[in-house]
């Protein structure tokens, strides 16, 4: 389903990304992780395009997104994308964040897009919030609603980057059980997180980036109770007891 | 200090009896010039030739020599040489008020004495008399104010043309299009660029516009005066004492005939600042004015 | 000062046809309220693209609009107006020039003149505030809209312009109403709008402070109503749960 070939990224002098080669199959949930500024965000922004590339190749459903012929937005269209920040529309009401995308990419018609927006809010528990506005819901109830939203374009795989850093710990929760039910349900997911029990639970395969290299990849539960790595070690065992 | 020095000045004058008006206490005008020991001159920037400023922003021209004449005078009834001349400048909006509030002690530019300014300010007696005319290109066919039918005539906003023609058209049913330019250098400008056929205002003033033309002998002034404008020197409100003065001076320039060396210079000589020639020989109304002086307005004449 | 106040000089008759001094009032307030919505209507289209434009990728667009800003910002008004007015229509072709100057009627030509100066002028500012309120958007916002496949056009169209435009709505207000204060510089081509008619009162009756008190407590009425009605149309367009919104 996503497949990164040699993939490099310079900002500048900085090599975010260094000669990163991937494959995420099709039904399969990978968990990236890695310290901050080690290119972990970067890595998944480049699967839509967000982040252009400067050499290398990442194929996404058959397609090389970066080659220039790549109708990026059709592409986009069947890749779902989560923010760390939610990025809400806050203009707009709930089921309308949700309907906007169908309605204009899609060209779905007005009902049909209300009845999926409705089933989708059903999904995260929601329903009942489709007529506030963003800035009316807790963090954690604006992170559902923009998987909801994510999930609209029906697309074939769903990327997440940090969805719960940006939320107060009791909300945590409420986030990740949404996206275990939509991994139970099949769909292809890339999550970066440091959710490291949703790692353990869900995730099929888990990467550890550090210096803009895939460093590790292994099962979480290899990767968990024996890492192979030096930095691997150090970065788990500052993750699970920060304070030393 | 003040009270000494002026105790001593009346003493001296009085025992002099130069004049006799001195002997009496200054009032309204002269009282402010002599305690002030300035007079302040209202002037134009382009009222060519009555009052503009020369190219070392000077104010010259026609009125600024009577005005200037009104000074000596006013130093010689004072008694002060050394009396300080503070010249300043005015506008269209701005000449009534400044005068009214003492910004200004009398102004002489290209000011029409007529019933509504005289609720506000005095004025002194005539120093120029107008035909409001029009100024056209000889090829334009208008000889007259009733070949402007359904023509776009423009005119200065604010002037006494601009509500003649505006009325005339109203009475007279001509379908006029009539424009209110800013200035008269805009006026000239729109019937240079082809938008107005003609120019309606003060002859004086056309000839001055016309002497400022590319090709002066394209255009021409034609049609009969629709009214007559008597200039004069503004001044505050009852105040005769002043007034006397200024008007003394003015007739006494009449009298001499020395008004007509004044006129020929600045109406039948090259003017500055562009050495220009209006060739604006004197009309019998200016002659009648100078011959019997009046402050009354055209109107009331 | 010993200024002669009479406060019924309005009602007075002007010397010309019937129309007495509160005739050219309102004629006037008639013409200043019909420059500046005209004004506004081409500054807030051509505004709005150009601001736009300034937040392109595109190096090309943005420069055009940078360098209109610049132009359009730096000579000043009054300049503008006198192009517009005398030296644009000479530049037309003769036939257009004739219809221009002489079959259009003069109130017609200083009118489309000054619309076209004063929506140009006013389109630069616009430019401005609009790319500001784009600028200030969160990053994320954009991102979130391309990463849904949407077009750059339905970037702007449905997720940037809408809450730009609620941002910089008190900005766009004081524009709205600086036009309007504007408009009297159509006085100066012989518009006889509000300043033009207080001038001519103030000329023809000499009772000048009665004209321009007048004149004053017409523009500030104007103006009061004006930013009463942009706060209406800022509270119906509030988002609840923002900027003090209803909750």
């Amino acid at each position: 389903m996503i497949r990164f070939m040699n993939v490099h990224k310079w900002f500048k002098d900085l090599h975010v990304l260094n000669d990163v080669s991937l494959t995420v199959a099709a039904g399969e949930v990978v968990v990236v992780c890695g310290p901050s500024g080690s290119g972990k965000s970067t890595l998944i922004r480049t699967v839509n395009q967000l982040e252009s590339i400067n050499s290398g190749e990442i194929w996404v459903d058959g397609k090389n997104v970066a080659d220039p012929k790549t109708d990026l937005n059709a592409l986009r269209a069947k890749v779902g994308f989560v923010f760390q920040h939610f990025n809400l529309y806050p203009h707009l009401s709930v089921l309308d964040n949700i309907t906007l995308s169908p309605l204009m990419v899609k060209k779905m018609e007005r009902a049909a897009a209300d009845k999926l927006a409705l089933q989708l809010l059903e999904r995260v528990g929601l329903a009942h919030k489709k007529d506030a506005f963003p800035a009316q819901l807790s963090g954690g109830q604006q992170q559902r609603v923009a998987i909801a939203r994510g999930l609209a374009m029906q697309p074939q795989v769903m990327l997440f980057d940090e969805p719960t850093s940006a939320l107060d710990p009791e909300m945590i929760g409420e986030v990740l059980h949404v996206m275990k039910d939509l991994a139970e349900s099949g769909m292809t997911m890339m999550v970066v997180t440091h959710e490291m029990g949703f790692a353990r639970e869900v995730a099929d395969r888990v990467v550890f980036v550090d210096h803009g290299q895939i460093i590790e990849e292994a099962q979480p539960e290899e990767f968990f109770m024996n890492p192979q790595h030096d930095r691997a070690k150090q970065f788990l065992r500052q993750l699970l007891t920060p304070m030393q | 200090m003040r009270f000494t020095s002026r105790l001593i000045c009346t003493a001296t004058v009085g025992a002099l009896l130069a004049a006799p008006a001195m002997s009496a206490e200054l009032t309204g005008t002269l009282k402010k010039i002599k305690d002030s020991g300035t007079i302040v001159v209202g002037h134009r920037d382009a009222s060519i030739p009555f009052s503009y400023l020369d190219n070392n922003q000077q104010p010259i021209g026609y009125s600024m020599d009577l005005a200037n004449k009104v000074v000596a005078a006013v130093k010689k009834e004072l008694k002060m040489p050394g009396l300080k001349v503070q010249y300043n400048l005015v506008t269209s909006q701005t000449r009534i008020p400044l005068v009214q509030n003492g910004t200004v002690d009398f102004e002489c530019g290209s000011t029409t004495n007529n019933l509504e300014r005289q609720k506000q300010v005095d004025f002194s007696v005539g120093i120029f008399e107008i035909g409001t005319r029009l100024l056209t290109k000889k090829t334009s066919g208008i000889k007259d104010f009733t070949d402007l039918k359904g023509k776009n005539v423009v005119t200065t906003a604010g002037t006494t043309s601009e509500r003649l023609i505006k009325a005339m058209n109203a009475e007279k049913q001509m379908g006029m299009n009539i424009i209110s330019a800013k200035d008269h250098g805009e006026s000239f400008l729109m019937a240079e660029s082809g938008r107005a056929v003609a120019f309606m205002m003060d002859d004086a003033l056309l000839y001055g516009e016309m002497a400022k033309a590319k090709a002066p002998a394209e255009w021409v002034v034609t049609g009969k005066p629709q009214s007559f404008e008597i200039y004069g020197c503004m001044m505050r409100k009852e105040d005769p004492a002043f007034k006397k003065v200024v008007d003394d001076t003015i007739k006494a320039t009449y009298k001499s005939g020395e008004i007509n060396k004044i006129y020929t210079k600045w109406f039948m000589n090259p003017v500055p600042p562009k050495g220009l020639n209006l060739n604006f020989p004197m009309s019998d109304e200016l002659k009648g004015l100078i011959k019997s002086p009046t402050d009354k307005s055209a109107e009331q004449m | 000062m010993n200024y002669n106040w009479d406060w019924n000089v309005f009602f007075k008759s002007t010397g010309i046809g019937n129309e007495i001094y509160l005739d050219w009032f309102v004629s006037g307030l008639g013409w200043t309220i019909a420059v500046a919505l005209a004004g506004w209507i081409i500054a807030l289209a051509l505004g709005s693209l150009l601001g736009v434009m300034r937040t392109l990728p595109n190096k090309t667009a943005s420069a055009i609009a940078t360098g209109y800003v610049e132009l359009f910002r730096n000579v000043p008004l009054l300049v503008q107006l006198f192009i517009w007015y005398f030296l644009v229509p000479d530049l037309l072709p003769e036939k257009a020039q004739i219809w221009f100057k002489q079959d259009l009627s003069p109130a017609t030509s200083a009118y489309l003149s000054v619309v076209v100066c004063l929506g140009l002028f006013t389109a630069a500012r616009v430019c401005e505030q609009v790319r500001t309120g784009i600028q200030a958007l969160p990053k994320g916002q954009n991102y979130a809209a391309m990463a849904m496949g949407f077009q750059q056009a339905q970037v702007y169209r449905y997720v940037l312009l809408p809450q730009a435009f609620r941002v910089i709505i008190p900005p766009l207000t004081s524009e709205f109403l600086n036009i309007f204060k504007n408009s009297s510089v159509a006085s100066l081509i012989g518009l006889m709008e509000l300043l033009a008619q207080t001038k001519q009162t103030a000329e023809f009756s000499a009772n000048l402070f009665e004209a321009f008190t007048l004149a004053t407590v017409l523009y500030f009425v104007l103006n009061m109503s004006l930013m009463k009605l942009m706060g209406w149309v800022e509270t119906r367009l509030r988002v609840p749960g923002m900027m003090g919104g209803a909750k």
